[in-house]
């Protein structure tokens, strides 16, 4: 008999990181107050969790646990999201109010996203990186 | 009441928090071109999750093996973070077996 624990496991952990990555990145760039979806999240993986621990089924309660526990992560990550902006990490929206003020106080805070390119095997010289964040091909 | 899924959860995410270690220091020795081999794997260990009787055992190693596989989609993103000097360069890689192949691929990032 084949147990299939291991494959809802994997399932949920692969969908709980991929959807978190996802919507924390979505919601930080539209969102002005972080509290409200900090606090969804929160919420949404406490109650899944408690489901988690009412189910008399192993996979359920696993798949379950999995994903509660991913979305409480979610909650610290939308924090973790908005100091990658402070740094420069992750890009700003010029659009959001609380991305237009992490503009003006941050000088690492960028509209570009530094990651979008291929790597090339080698550091980037500081002139090379002066140029990129200036725009310049 | 049932702890499975609760402990399970709280296990997945010391799995998770070890993937953010290896995905760096793995990039850093070794480069993000074994993205192919991690993938592989990981799909191997959740195969392999299958026929693990131990209800723990096969959870685990499914977890495991996702959590490969969700690394080797962020080994491309980690390489570029190196370059741009965000993380320690290190030039001298360990390459995998058939780079040059894998080199033609495009790097999955999700």
């Amino acid at each position: 008999m084949l147990n299939t624990l291991g494959i809802v496991s994997a399932t949920a952990t692969f969908m709980g990181v991929w959807l978190g990555h996802v919507a924390v990145r979505r919601i930080d760039f539209t969102t002005g107050n972080l509290l409200p979806p900090i606090l969804t999240t929160l919420g949404l993986g406490l109650c899944v969790e408690t489901f988690s621990l009412l189910a008399g089924d192993a996979a359920i309660s696993a798949g379950l646990g999995i994903l509660g526990i991913t979305f409480m992560w979610d909650s610290f990550e939308f924090i973790r999201q908005e100091r990658r902006i402070r740094k420069g990490h992750a890009p700003a929206n010029p659009n959001n109010p609380r991305h237009a003020r992490i503009l003006q106080e941050s000088p690492a805070a960028t509209t570009l996203d530094w990651l979008k390119r291929e790597p090339r095997g080698k550091p980037y010289t500081a002139e090379e990186l002066q140029s990129i964040s200036e725009g310049k091909p | 009441m049932n702890w499975f899924g609760l402990l399970l959860g709280i296990a997945t995410l010391f799995i998770i928090g070890l993937g953010f270690i290896w995905v760096i220091r793995g990039e850093r020795y070794f480069g993000y071109l074994w993205w192919v081999y991690v993938m592989g794997a990981g799909i191997l260990l959740v195969i392999l999750s299958l026929f693990i009787p131990s209800n723990w055992a096969s959870a685990l190693t499914g977890v495991l093996g996702a959590s490969l596989v969700w690394g080797s989609t962020e080994l491309k993103e980690q390489s570029i973070r190196g370059e741009l000097g965000w993380y320690p360069f290190r030039a001298k890689k360990i390459r995998p077996p058939f780079a040059d192949v894998i080199e033609k691929l495009k790097a999955p990032h999700l």
